[in-house]
């Protein structure tokens, strides 16, 4: 105890203790009283979620779908479709036991499922399926309807869709790149209108509506009436936390047990953390890099060998190790997921610095050369900062451009780069056909020129109906964008997430290219 | 009086028709919603799409007379991500933000007044050094990294409070704190100098040669004069507050209008982004308005003079 001196102001006049004592004694009071005190019990056959974005209505109407992924994140627990990826395979029947495709290719008729029912207990019908298709107006809309003729109910189990001419990736569009395959109540939606449903939306899927607080939770209900399985756990809760740091902090907390999007160190801590496991999840969303100016013979990219050698300078696996924890994956193939339907596997991508600077020496850059500009969008910045350094480590020297997302995009899409070097990405729903559309031939949506070759296959696959022969001649177009060197193929991105010590099965990479937990109906608890 | 009412009102007014003019092209500069509506590599047709459902296509001057039609029928327009009615969306995050809002009030004045005065009758000794380093801390640390700080220790290592979200009274004290913690150092100091200038002044004095006690000249005589410049910056600072807590509300998962306007901002919800600036605007415009004519009535000469 130390004596009290006049004009020390540590102490305190009139008592034993000093003032710093006096603090560490209320502080030892709080930390010997307070543990616990404000963990609230949460039940045993419940699972709540830690979401890194927030929650929308319009995600639990299907007919609202955008060309988004993150919808599905509830559409998969609220709602059924007729046809949808699922583990192993991606046209999975669901609502539809089985469907027929006319030898034309002019129409398919679907037979649905019987015991299926929506969570008010009303079965799923034709008019169901007819109605949910009519009332989709989501970005696939113009698309399909102008490929759909007529769709006819000649009884509550069956419904056929005729085209107007054969389209052999309507199915593609009719189970995961539009929600016009997720069926809806048409009695229910007629009843309470499209504002109604979004705010108490009934649906075919395992999990019913309970309650939702936009910007706060979405708490779901297990439906025991779900015809795949009873789902394991009872109650789901899908808490929206924006900020990374606070998900990682709430799911070492016991607060949460399955936390999406948590990145870089945050991952490597989660990783070190007892009890925690990361759950890396490989996205259907490629990046790569592009060279706009190959098609100008006065440019350095018009010689295939300075493109190959920017193929050779990039350490894609470095990149993934420093970035991603190594979970990305190098397909070598630059725009078709490894999910995709008609996806072309290319040989593997190789990391040459040496070769690289030898093909680059060969195509009379031996000193490299100034290519200008890097554009990226700024979210993916710091996986172009790898990129430039691998380029100046071969002698292309190129300064970095990163572009908020939208604006890069608008102006990626609107042809506006094009000197340098453009990285890109997209997790656009589809298949082979439909990213070489946009990103291939002539005219696509992000094509800044195209090769003959190339251009001549793309009609003849969108009107071949055998599935071998299409198969070949989309081959045959990602082998030759692989021999062009069209793009430098990066990898496909990596979605890293964590689950706590409750969790049994998370279903988490289940369904090939999906970034969230699906099935719900797969997930467990552990011990239950 | 009423003239003077009346200019004020007009000032009011023009006040909020500007402010609507900058947030509508403002926000407008941050680029284009459909993007973000998207998956990358989506057609122009989606996004054309998009434009045309959100009147995005129409002029400009087009959108903005639409939108003052409907500002002046109350209606803030329909929010492009949560497809709802702005005016419902502000309404439910309200009651969470006057509720952390007035809690962290409550801790911004516990603290900062009777700190403030300790400090102020003990200059240059231990509590007005304590006082300084509270303040300085609490307007120099960003209320983010407090934020993250409190959630490390009270959540992760002492696991006392919940990290984030709401729901319940232990809910609300680390984004209180994190909060108000900047208003307290705010009140401390302009209670401290308020009250070093009340402490100096005649009638202080003449109490204490009259033979007052130390306690009832703080207490009685000088405190109730200095608490007038500070209560009227609590109540300035209780509405700035509500709608200006987006990084605290952010960081905890706080269900409040701050974090409104931050999904607004992230999403480009043009709506969102106008609702919540216009009807915090509104709220600061008032409570000024509302001082201006309490000064007027308390003081005749601010408004025989202006």
């Amino acid at each position: 105890m130390s004596a009290i001196n006049p004009g020390d102001s540590s102490t305190s006049v009139g008592s034993d203790l000093s003032r710093r004592e006096l603090l560490a004694v209320m502080a030892l009071g709080l930390v010997a009283g307070a543990p616990g005190v404000a963990k609230a019990a949460v039940p045993a056959d419940q699972l709540t979620w830690g979401i890194h974005v927030s929650l929308t209505p319009t995600w639990f109407d299907p007919a609202e779908t955008q060309g988004l992924i993150t919808p599905f994140m509830v559409l998969y627990a609220l709602h059924d479709g007729m046809v949808k990826p699922m583990p192993g395979k991606l046209q999975t029947p669901c609502l539809a036991e089985s469907w027929t495709v006319s030898e034309d290719g002019m129409s398919y008729t679907f037979v649905i499922r019987k015991g299926t029912m929506f969570h008010n207990g009303e079965p799923v019908t034709s008019d169901d399926v007819k109605f949910s298709f009519e009332r989709y107006k989501g970005a696939a809309h113009d698309l399909m309807k102008a490929q759909v003729d007529s769709i006819e109910t000649p009884d509550p189990q069956h419904v056929t869709f005729k085209l107007k001419k054969p389209w052999p990736d309507f199915l593609t569009f009719y189970s995961s790149a539009s929600g016009a395959g997720w069926i809806v109540p048409k009695k229910y939606v007629e009843k309470v209108g499209d504002e109604g449903f979004k705010n108490a939306p009934i649906g075919a899927g395992p999990y019913k509506f309970v309650s939702f607080k936009p910007g706060v939770e979405l708490v779901l209900e297990a439906f025991d009436g779900y015809w795949r399985k009873k789902p394991a756990v009872k109650r789901l809760v899908m808490k929206m936390i924006p900020e990374e740091t606070t998900r990682l902090a709430a799911l070492k907390q016991g607060e949460i047990d399955i936390a999406y999007s948590i990145r870089g160190e945050l991952a490597e801590e989660l990783e070190r953390t007892t009890g925690l496991s990361l759950k890396p999840v490989v996205l259907q969303g490629p990046n790569w890099l592009y060279f706009p100016e190959q098609w100008d013979p006065k440019s350095p990219w018009s010689n295939l060998k300075v493109r190959q050698a920017v193929n050779f300078a990039i350490d894609r696996v470095g990149m993934s190790k420093a970035l991603f924890l190594g979970h990305c994956k190098v397909t070598n193939n630059a725009v078709v997921p490894y999910t995709f339907e008609y996806y072309w596997q290319p040989p593997d991508a190789v990391y040459d610095p040496e070769k690289a600077k030898k093909l680059l020496a060969e195509a009379g850059y031996p000193n490299g050369f100034d290519a200008g500009l890097m554009y990226c969008d700024s979210s993916y910045a710091n996986m172009a900062e790898v990129s430039v350094d691998n380029l100046q480590a071969i002698g292309i020297k190129i300064q970095l451009q990163p572009i908020e997302r939208a604006g890069f995009f608008a102006g990626y899409s609107s042809k506006k780069y094009a000197k340098g070097i453009i990285q890109g990405a997209s997790a656009a729903f589809g298949n082979a056909a439909t990213r070489m559309a946009s990103f291939v031939i002539k005219g696509g949506a992000f094509s800044y020129g195209s090769y003959p070759d190339i251009d001549e296959i793309y009609p003849q696959q969108a009107d071949e109906n055998d599935p071998k022969k299409r198969t070949a001649l989309l081959d045959k177009m990602q082998q030759l964008v692989h021999e062009k060197a069209v793009y430098a193929p990066i990898w496909q991105l990596a979605f890293l997430n964590g689950i706590g010590p409750r969790v049994g099965e998370s279903s988490f990479g289940a369904i090939p290219g999906f970034a969230y937990t699906a099935p719900f109906e797969d997930i467990t608890i552990k011990g239950t | 009086m009423r003239q003077y009412v009346l200019r004020r009102a007009s000032y009011a007014l023009l006040s909020l028709f500007l402010l609507s003019v900058t947030i509508f092209f403002f926000v407008r500069v941050t680029g284009d919603p459909a993007a973000l509506l998207v998956e990358p590599g989506a057609s122009p047709g989606d996004i054309a799409a998009i434009h045309h459902q959100f009147g995005l296509d129409r002029p400009l001057v087009v959108q903005y007379w639409l939108f003052m039609v409907s500002l002046l029928h109350g209606d803030l327009g329909q929010s492009f991500y949560y497809q709802t009615p702005v005016m419902g969306l502000y309404l439910s995050r309200l009651p969470n933000s006057i509720e952390l809002a007035a809690v962290a009030m409550l801790f911004s004045l516990v603290i900062g007044i009777p700190a403030g005065i300790l400090a102020a009758v003990n200059v240059g000794r231990f509590w007005d050094q304590f006082g300084k380093l509270f303040t300085l801390l609490g307007l120099s640390m960003p209320s983010f990294w407090i934020g993250l700080l409190m959630i490390l220790l009270f959540s992760v290592y002492l696991g006392w409070l919940p990290s984030s979200g709401s729901g319940t009274p232990w809910h609300l004290i680390m984004p209180a704190f994190a909060l108000g913690w900047y208003f307290a150092a705010a009140h401390m100091r302009l209670t401290r100098s308020s009250m070093l200038e009340v402490l100096g002044s005649e009638y202080i004095k003449l109490a204490r040669i009259k033979g007052l006690p130390q306690t009832l000249v703080i207490a009685k005589h000088a405190f109730k004069n200095a608490l007038i410049p500070v209560l009227t910056l609590a109540g300035i600072n209780l509405v700035l507050m509500i709608n200006v807590a987006v990084v605290v509300e952010t960081v905890f998962a706080w269900p409040g209008i701050g974090r409104l306007l931050y999904e607004g901002i992230t999403f480009r919800d043009f709506p969102v982004v106008q609702g919540v600036v216009i009807l915090g605007g509104a709220m600061i415009i008032v409570v000024n308005l509302v001082i201006d004519i309490l000064y007027a009535v308390i003081d005749p000469r601010i408004r025989l003079g202006s």
